[in-house]
Order: structure tokens, then sequence, then C-alpha cells
């Protein structure tokens, strides 16, 4: 009973307290970062190569990652920012060897069969036509827009991460506001 | 790529990218064709001359200092409506996101686990005061911080976070300084229960180690509620 009382405890403890303790080499308090954390970078990987494959592994490397980094974490009660920037920087890195330049010009896609604009009308709701017309746009935007509206980067960050200048990742920005706010408004 | 349908019906128009021409144009239109297009603007010439890029600086500025030629434009007021609607989405769907994935399994977990190097956190060697100089037994830092941890085991009230040795460990019999953090559970005596952790944490590293504890610092950083569900209430 006490084992359990306590495996309880450090599954509802604070991420400060969990994060100190896998730093510290408690592989069973990094186990409980990897339930906390997996689902939120599983979702954000997913958005950001717009596509479920690879997903896993990437996640996977960042625990890796992260495990072997640990002493680079200043402050353990951010250990999930840090997560989620080791998480984004693994995905951008699958990206770029998979398409070796940013194309800041490519053309849109063709919707994703599973997120037709009949599906998204009947969903409503503000967030599922945003997920929609965040998977519609061009990669470079996306890329953009979840590193910033989902990851919290600053626009210098973005630049620095898709080795791209400050003003095309505004540019690109700016774009991917304007596609997702005029889709948005057509299925309201 | 529905831009083009529908800026005919009097919608100013958005060319959004030069790239849409070469768009190819797949029936895309079933879906919004019966749908209503709001009268939204995001070009210059709808927004009093601003850009979509100058207003997303406003709204992240924001909007300080005030700017006149934006707040006292329609076509500006209804782009930064729109622009802080879509900006508070961005968490909402992570959020969403990670709601809807599938709950992690232990098959998941142990894949993490098996992938790490179990001793990347060993730190430093902590030798054992042995007469005989031809032996070279020792402990590592980690595994008394495992010591540590699980002296909480038999502490009612306690989860050890953090915990360090101050001093020059590597020599045997060195004197030293365990600090510890600790989160006291909500409802239990906290200076009974640090009480505890000392003493059961003396005696632990005492047995262990060859180590002379001078003092052994507790800090509380946390009170923390635990789940009744998985306590033994007998």
């Amino acid at each position: 009973m006490v084992g359990e009382r306590f495996r309880s405890a450090l599954e509802e403890a604070d991420d400060r307290l969990v994060a100190s303790r896998a730093m510290d080499g408690d592989i069973a308090a990094f186990a409980v970062l990897v339930r906390r954390y997996t689902p939120m970078m599983r979702a954000y990987t997913q958005r950001m190569l717009n596509a479920s494959a690879d997903v896993d592994d990437i996640v996977q490397e960042a625990f890796v990652t992260a495990w072997q980094r640990f002493s680079e974490l200043d402050d353990p009660s951010k250990v999930k920012s840090w997560l989620m920037r080791i998480v984004s920087r693994k995905a951008v890195d699958r990206i770029r060897a998979l398409r070796p330049t940013v194309d800041v010009d490519d053309v849109e896609q063709s919707a994703p069969s599973q997120t037709s604009p009949d599906r998204v009308a009947e969903a409503r709701a503000g967030v599922a036509a945003l997920g929609a017309a965040l998977q519609e746009l061009p990669a470079a935007q996306r890329e953009c827009w979840v590193l910033r509206e989902m990851g919290g980067y600053s626009y210098d960050e973005i630049a620095t991460e898709l080795d791209i200048s400050v003003s095309t990742a505004r540019g690109l920005l700016a774009r991917a506001r304007k596609s997702m706010i005029v889709r948005m408004e057509a299925w309201r | 790529m529905t831009d083009e349908h529908e800026h005919e019906h009097g919608t100013p128009e958005i060319h959004d990218t030069p790239e849409a021409q070469g768009a190819p144009e797949v029936s895309e239109v079933q879906g919004t064709a019966e749908v209503e297009v709001h009268e939204l603007g995001l070009e210059p010439s709808d927004l009093d001359g601003h850009t979509l890029e100058e207003l997303t600086d406003y709204l992240e500025a924001g909007r300080e200092p005030a700017d006149p030629s934006i707040e006292g434009s329609p076509g500006c007021q209804l782009a930064l409506d729109a622009l802080e609607q879509l900006r508070g989405l961005g968490g909402e769907l992570i959020a969403a996101d990670t709601a809807a994935m599938p709950e992690v399994d232990d098959s998941w977990v142990d894949r993490i686990l098996s992938g790490i190097a179990l001793d990347a956190r060993a730190g430093r060697r902590i030798p054992f005061d042995d007469p005989d100089p031809s032996t070279d037994f020792g402990i590592t830092e980690g595994a008394v911080r495992g010591l540590i941890r699980s002296a909480e085991n038999t502490v009612p009230g306690i989860l050890v976070g953090h915990s360090e040795l101050d001093g020059d460990v590597t020599i045997p019999g060195a004197r030293i300084r365990i600090s510890i953090e600790v989160n006291a559970f909500y409802g239990e005596s906290i200076p009974v229960a640090v009480q505890r952790l000392r003493d059961e944490v003396a005696e632990r590293v005492q047995r262990h180690t060859d180590l002379t504890v001078t003092a052994i610092d507790v800090t509380v950083r946390d009170v923390q509620r635990v789940s009744r569900s998985t306590e033994d209430r007998s």
C-alpha cells in the first residue's frame, strides 16, 4: 500500500519536484514526466508536421535528449516549456531532413479528406475550424504559425529555428493569419 | 484556395498569395458555396492604409500607445477583432488536441525508458574508506540521492525532491552537509515529518557510505494534496 501511495503522490506532485527528481536520476519521476507530457508533445508535433507518421519517433527522441541534457534545465518548474522546445526542435529537424529548404512561396495544399469543409461546418466550434484551417496552410506558413501560437516562439526565434530572415518569418505569419481568418470567417 | 470564389460576392479582393493563381482548381467550393461570407477585408485598402502585420504588432504591444488612425478605422477594428480571436485560439487548439490524444499506456513509457542510459545521472563517485589501498570500492552520488529519496517510504507525509551533497564527497570520510527539498502532504504535521526524514536519511547515509554528515537541511517547497483514492484508509 505504501508503494501505491507514494507512486500516486509523485504523479500528483508539481513539475518542480518531479523534474528535480528526474534530474537527480530518478527513473520513476522521469516516467511521470513522460506520462504527463507525451499527449501535448504528440499534439504539437502532429500540428508541426501536419501528419501522424513519425510523431512517436520524434517525441521519443525528444525524451531521450531531455534525459541526456537535464543539467541544462535551469529551472525545473519550467520543465514543460523546456520539453516543448526540445520536441519542437526535433520536429523542425525532421522537416528539414525531408525538405532541406524552407519554401516560402509554396502553394497551398488541398485539404486532407478527413477535414473537408462539410465536416468542419458541422463541427462549428472555432477550435475545430482553426485546426482545419491550419492543416490547409502551406508548410512554411504552418510551421511559423505553430511555432508562434502553439510554441510561444518570438519572431527572432522562429527565424533562427527555420533558418530564414526575421522579415520572411513575419511575412509568412501575416499570410498564415490572413488565410486562417478568411477561412474561419467563411465557416462561421 | 476558396478565396478566388468568395471575392466575387463583392467582398474586397484578398489577393493573399501570388501563387494562389497556380493552385489547382479542385472542387473545394462545394462546402462553402452556401455559406454566407462575412465582409472582412484584410488588404491595406480595407484597413485605411494599414497592413495586417502592423495591426498584429499593434495588438501584441497591447494597443499602446494608442494609434488614432487605427482605433478610428472600422476596417482596422474588424481586423483587430479577428486577429485577437485568432491569437487566443492557438492555446485552445493545442489544449483540445492534447485532450484528444490517446491515453499514454505502459508500453509507451517502457519504450522511452528502454532508450535512456540509466547511469546518465550518476554524478560524483564516492569512495569507501578502505584501509587496503589495492581495493577501490565506492558508490555514486546518484545512488546516494536514491537512498535519500527512498527514506520517504518510511516517513508519512513527505515526498522528496532534489537533494544535494555539499562537500568533497570524493575524499573518503569527508564531512558533508545534505540539503533536501521536499513537498509535505496536506494534513500531516510538517515538523514531525521533517524530523523523521532527517533521522531516516542520517541513518541510511551512515549505513551505506563512509561520509560524515554534519547537517541535514530540509526545505519544504510545497504542500500538496494527495488523492485519497489510492491511500490506505485503514
